[in-house]
């Protein structure tokens, strides 16, 4: 690892500023489990390193009905699957934060930092996408809101400019017969990255017997998370049933352009991603229905 | 004949556990010397390339670094053998394998060492590398490396005992096979013709990795007369000093092997890498080195696994009587020969009973790293194959596989493939007990649910055993405690056995006896602790040295007490006369007595030294009953079983420990470990993120029934090796479970849900 | 970079370090401080051996600088026994047979007294959540679930 300095800013504004003074030399940390490797792999090399868990802003974690909820940029997983509010009304942000990482890592990560990671596979980013997430966005100029599906641009790379940091992500609140839904498919029980994962999210029509609307992202399946408009447009307007989620499954697997890589190849992965997407269907359906679903 | 034990046969916990569970419990990295330094190793980017430019002044010149070294600046103090790995501490001239050492930075602080790494210019010309084991065996491919003069096998021998096999080389053999091996007995081909049903199949077998939790480490010094003191994680403290004596080229006098404690060897730190670069480099500066692998490092650069491919035939009659067996056996020993073939080509043709026999072994080397040791080495490999093929075989004879097993199963007298006949073992034991264990009775307990398949599938396993001398010292301290002293390294709980050998033998209260490692300087000889072979033959040592020493007390006590030795019995710290209690002497009185100033009584001093003991074959059979999701081909696995004969069980509590992590282990062979290179030969997943070593999540609760078939003088009250065993079988257990489930079978290990998926035909191509 | 003054509270002892700020917590508590119960079997976060408390919460070390330990009570694995008696984990560890090689047990440890501290009557399938994040190749985890659920059975 270089050499950098440390610094442990207690505002936004102290933050973007010492991140300004250094530009590409210096990076946020929050939790610290991926930058911390990469660092040590010797990925890149940095002059400062802007530790932001002492601020404010980026620690908060607020639910509203009519607002919805606000996840600062550096909330540990933990605080969110203990959170009694995140988990009766975005259980599948809880399926997210619940599988990064053992539990020594969901004290220490963060969804903000596994966004701005902006790994192809990032475990909470297909959840956010799902559930209409945005991204706000400090920094030199105006604040600024982006949502999480245009978020990450290549992998490792994201819409974040020079000074610029991740304060906190929106999620509007659940819109009434919806339910989302997250999966994702691992070699072992926890302790993985993604071969794929899918999150769903789906309104009902007031009889429960149709889709109003739904939105379908998959991960590990593309240079970023994947945001398959094609398979929402598929369901919306049809009836609830097995040949309706097939046709969402098929495109998500017509949408899925993965690599070849270590942890899976080009086939397993569109057959996973159309395995998934079925599978988080049904259990956005259900929990839309209010039956409970359990995560992986 | 029941004999009732009070110290042996007992579940004994861990005499060191309270120093292991507060974090006292000191290994190699823990340790800090005075003027110490640290070694860091730049490591090739190619599988095979030539070094053509390597230039090392600017990180010579970067502050703090202490030395730089390289191929060329050590020659003086290395003797050359390029068949040798241990002498090929940093690549000179060729890189035989990705990851290999190329240049030894040395500063003041590792951080500082790993920078300077940077600046090191290498310049290298990269050259085809073979990759593939059947490409291997290919007449007209690239040689591998240039350098193969006088092949090392004195790993093998290290793990187990086999006769000499009948090697054959050839003008006409392939570049990169450099051992083939050929047993038969019977006409196999006739076999065949007469046979009722005939089973041909191959299989493969990946790379995988010891996966230790500590990585390899060394701490080496070497002062003004030439004397090395050493630290090292490693399973052989008196190996580790024959290794540095002979790299080094001095007497092994002059080398101190001290003990710490290893977290975690797996056969993989049985050769000292860990010790060879800073004793090397200790003896340029005289200085103490330090020398810690980066996980990464560890995953690219040990000693891992080697792969294999293996061919079977298999023939049987109706009533399901084995008639012939057939196989070719290929094993990869990576850049270096030395592989496991021998053991995994004997066990392969070595659990059942074959009339007709042949057994062709081939070695072969490719670009990659060189191949260690992993538990049972070879042989998880060869199980797979061979249990595979009997698992089919029942199929298509419509037998119940576990009663084909028991009917073909070796007894005493049996041949294996190499010609020796098998002494007394218990294999039909292990078997019968099987069908009386919860997770045979449970076998159908659970029915397949929400579209996932469950199956139960199980597998013979098993491990020759290997053996070496010993020997081992018990020494009566002034307070009547018990200081025993052996040489062996304790990697899994030896010494809290010895510790209840003594207390057996002596009739002392366990806490009164203390065990040590003494360091090579001090302690009597013991061989490498590997092969499953340390309480069987140590114990026998250690068993020998405590009679003594009571053989000395007896005769000091029966001059004081008038009487004859033979009057004698030692009880709950006295020796006492039989039938009349109150005429006794404590131990604390003969402590006293054999220690005191001026005082004409001998120390007590007990010796046991014992050469190889009679072979003691220990075989399992391991059951897994899996869940598997055949959309996804996601594994669950729900129970697990491992049935072994122990011989006997010196301490259950370690035994059965020992036992589940080996199945543990055997479990990830079969279901999620394998090392992934891609096709120019650069490990992909060098990390435990990637590298998957099983959690906790991941396993059942291991049930473990230990079987006692004892062998005389074969260890003590005829205890046998527990560790290798446990890692035969699990793998290929898992396999046919999952065959058993979906009714599709998967050839190559391990069955990964991608490999599962494509044996039901889910993915195209 | 120049070396700087971090204030760290370990085992409720007040110390000062001067290091450089990339270190990570689990080297300066070892070479700093001198506790070396905490072990580096990955560096990557990937193998749990490094796990200590920071407020409680048990988290992988290796992948934390020392200056984010600033502030925080870090417990380490020399922390976790009071006035010279044993924890009950630890205990039942010895008692169970659940360590052999030893050193992923500080870390294991770490993580099932938190583990039992916030739960104290786990399910078997909570306990091996719990510990899923530290790996040990010796004990293939059965006789370290036993442990801690006989650590739970003694509490009840």
């Amino acid at each position: 690892m270089n050499d950098f300095e440390y610094r442990a800013p207690a505002s936004v504004s102290e933050a973007v500023a010492l991140l300004v003074e250094k530009g590409e030399r210096a990076r946020v940390l929050a939790g610290g489990t991926d930058l911390i490797v990469q660092l040590r792999g010797g990925r890149f090399t940095l002059d400062r390193m802007v530790d932001v868990k002492g601020v404010p802003e980026l620690n908060q974690l607020r639910y509203d009905a009519a607002e919805g909820l606000v996840v600062g940029a550096a909330v540990p997983c933990y605080r969110i699957y203990e959170d009694e509010l995140v988990a009766a009304h975005y259980p599948a942000l809880v399926d997210a934060a619940r599988i990064i990482g053992g539990i020594q890592i969901q004290g220490r990560a963060s969804l903000g930092g596994n966004l701005c990671n902006a790994s192809p596979s990032g475990d909470s980013i297909g959840a956010l996408i799902a559930l209409e997430a945005t991204a706000v966005i400090a920094g030199p100029g105006e604040t600024r809101s982006v949502p999480v599906e245009q978020f990450c641009t290549a992998p490792g790379r994201s819409v974040l400019g020079p000074g610029e940091l991740l304060v906190a992500l929106r999620l509007p609140p659940p819109k009434p017969r919806s339910g989302a839904h997250y999966l994702r498919f691992i070699p072992r029980y926890e302790m993985d990255i993604a071969i794929v994962s899918a999150g769903v999210a789906a309104v009902l029509s007031p009889d429960m017997s149709s889709f109003v609307s739904a939105r379908v992202a998959l991960g590990a399946v593309a240079p970023t998370p994947l945001f398959v408009t094609e398979a929402g447009a598929a369901l919306a307007g049809k009836p609830i049933s097995e040949e309706s989620i097939a046709l969402a499954a098929e495109a998500a697997r017509q949408a899925a352009r993965p690599i070849n890589d270590m942890r899976g190849t080009v086939e397993q992965r569109r057959h996973l991603a159309a395995v998934l997407t079925t599978r988080a269907l049904r259990g956005a359906v259900a929990r839309a229905k209010g039956e409970q679903v359990n995560g992986h | 004949m029941t004999t009732t034990y009070r110290s042996v046969h007992q579940r004994q916990p861990r005499l060191e556990g309270a120093a292991k569970v507060t974090g006292g419990t000191v290994y190699t990295a823990d340790l800090r010397l005075h003027r110490m330094v640290h070694a860091k190793a730049l490591r090739a980017p190619y599988a095979h390339a030539l070094i053509k430019r390597l230039d090392v002044s600017k990180a010579r010149a970067y502050p703090g670094v202490v030395g730089v070294f390289t191929a060329a600046d050590l020659p003086q103090h290395l003797p050359r053998d390029g068949a040798n790995r241990l002498h090929t501490v940093l690549a000179d001239k060729e890189v035989m394998y990705y990851g290999q050492p190329v240049a030894a930075v040395v500063a003041d602080e590792a951080s500082v060492a790993e920078e300077a790494l940077d600046l090191i210019e290498v310049e290298y010309q990269e050259l085809p590398a073979v990759l593939d084991i059947l490409d291997a065996l290919k007449q007209d491919a690239p040689p591998v490396r240039h350098s193969m003069a006088g092949i090392d096998r004195s790993e093998l021998a290290a793990h187990t005992t086999l006769a000499a096999a009948d090697e054959q080389t050839t003008e006409k053999t392939p570049p990169n096979v450099t051992h083939r091996m050929v047993w038969s007995r019977g006409d196999v081909e006739r076999a065949f013709k007469e046979a009722d049903v005939v089973v041909e199949r191959s299989f493969r077998a990946s790379w995988t990795h010891q996966g230790y939790i500590e990585p390899m480490s060394g701490i080496v010094d070497c002062d003004r007369n030439g004397d090395y003191t050493v630290w090292t994680s490693t399973q052989g403290d008196f190996t580790t000093r024959e290794g540095l004596a002979k790299v080094l080229g001095v007497p092994e006098t002059k080398v101190r092997v001290n003990f710490v404690e290893m977290g975690g060897g797996f056969g993989a730190k049985i050769q000292p890498f860990g010790a060879v670069l800073p004793a090397i480099i200790a003896r340029i500066l005289r200085r103490p080195v330090k020398y810690i692998f980066s996980r990464s490092e560890d995953l690219r650069s040990a000693d891992p696994s080697s792969q294999a491919y293996i061919e079977t035939k298999l023939a049987a009659k109706k009533d399901g009587a084995f008639t012939a067996f057939k196989a070719r056996a290929v094993y990869d020993s990576g850049s270096f020969p030395g592989s496991p073939l021998m053991a995994g080509a004997n066990l392969l043709g070595a659990y059942y009973k074959f009339p007709n026999l042949e057994i062709e072994g081939l070695e072969v080397i490719t670009n990659r790293v060189s191949q260690g040791a992993l538990r049972a080495p070879g042989t998880p490999q060869a199980t797979f194959a061979i249990e595979s093929t009997v698992d089919i075989m029942a199929k298509e004879l419509g037998m119940d596989p576990l009663e084909l097993r028991i009917k073909n199963a070796v007894t005493q007298g049996d041949l294996m493939p190499n010609g020796r006949a098998f002494s007394k073992i218990g294999l039909v034991e292990v078997l019968q007990r099987f069908k009386e264990t919860s997770f045979w009775k449970n076998r159908n307990g659970k029915p397949s649910a929400n579209g996932k398949k469950v199956g139960v599938g199980f597998a013979v396993g098993g491990w020759l055993g290997g053996g070496s001398p010993s020997s081992a010292s018990v020494e009566l301290n002034a307070d009547g405690t018990v200081s025993v002293m052996v040489g062996a390294n304790d990697v899994t709980g030896t010494n809290t056995s010895f510790a209840q050998i003594v207390s057996e033998a002596l009739g002392l209260p366990i806490e009164r006896i203390n065990v040590k490692t003494g360091d090579t300087s001090l302690a009597p000889y013991a061989g490498v602790s590997a092969g499953s072979k340390t309480l069987r033959t140590v114990g026998l040592s250690v068993q020998r040295a405590a009679q003594d020493a009571l053989d000395q007390m007896f005769k000091i006590v029966s001059e004081r007490l008038e009487c004859s030795s033979e009057d004698l019995e030692s009880v709950d710290g006295q020796i006492r006369v039989k039938g009349s209690p109150e005429k006794a002497i404590t131990f604390e009185l003969l402590g006293t007595m054999s220690t005191g100033f001026g005082s004409p009584t001998p120390v007590i001093l007990g010796r046991g030294n014992v050469g190889t003991p009679a072979a003691a074959p220990g075989f399992t059979i391991q059951g897994a009953k899996v869940e598997v999701d055949p959309e996804t081909g996601e594994v669950n696995i729900l129970d697990a079983v491992c049935v072994q004969d122990v011989g006997f069980a010196i301490n259950p509590l370690s035994v059965e420990g020992q036992i589940q992590g080996g199945v543990a282990q055997s479990l990830g062979l079969g279901f999620s470990e394998e090392m992934v290179w891609d096709d120019k030969g650069v490990l992909r997943n060098p990390t435990l993120l990637d590298y998957r070593i099983p959690t906790a999540l991941d396993l059942p609760r291991i049930e473990t029934a230990l079987v006692e078939v004892p062998v005389e003088g074969a260890g003590p009250y005829g205890a046998k090796g527990v560790g290798e065993p446990p890692i035969a079988a699990g793998a290929a257990a898992l396999v046919n479970a999952v065959s058993d489930a979906v009714g599709a079978r998967v050839y190559t290990l391990p069955a990964t849900s991608e490999r599962i998926l494509a044996a039901l035909g889910k993915l195209p191509g | 970079m120049a070396k700087q003054i971090f204030r760290l509270k370990v085992n409720g002892d007040n110390y000062e370090v001067f290091v450089e700020p990339n270190r990570c917590l689990h080297e300066v508590i070892r070479d700093e401080i001198g506790l070396t119960g905490t072990k580096e079997g990955c560096g990557t976060g990937d193998c749990g051996a490094c796990t200590l408390w920071i407020n409680g919460a048990p988290v992988t070390s290796c992948l934390m600088l020392v200056g984010e330990g600033e502030g925080a009570e870090v417990t380490t694995i020399e922390g976790l026994a009071r006035d010279g008696e044993l924890h009950p984990v630890q205990k039942a560890f010895i008692q169970h047979g659940a360590l052999q090689c030893g050193f992923c047990i500080p870390g294991m440890i770490m993580s099932a007294a938190a583990l039992l501290r916030d739960n104290p009557h786990p399910s078997e399938l909570e306990i091996r959540q719990g510990i899923a994040g530290n790996l040990c190749r010796c004990t293939g985890y059965t006789k370290i679930v036993e442990a801690i659920e006989a650590v739970a059975a003694g509490s009840r």
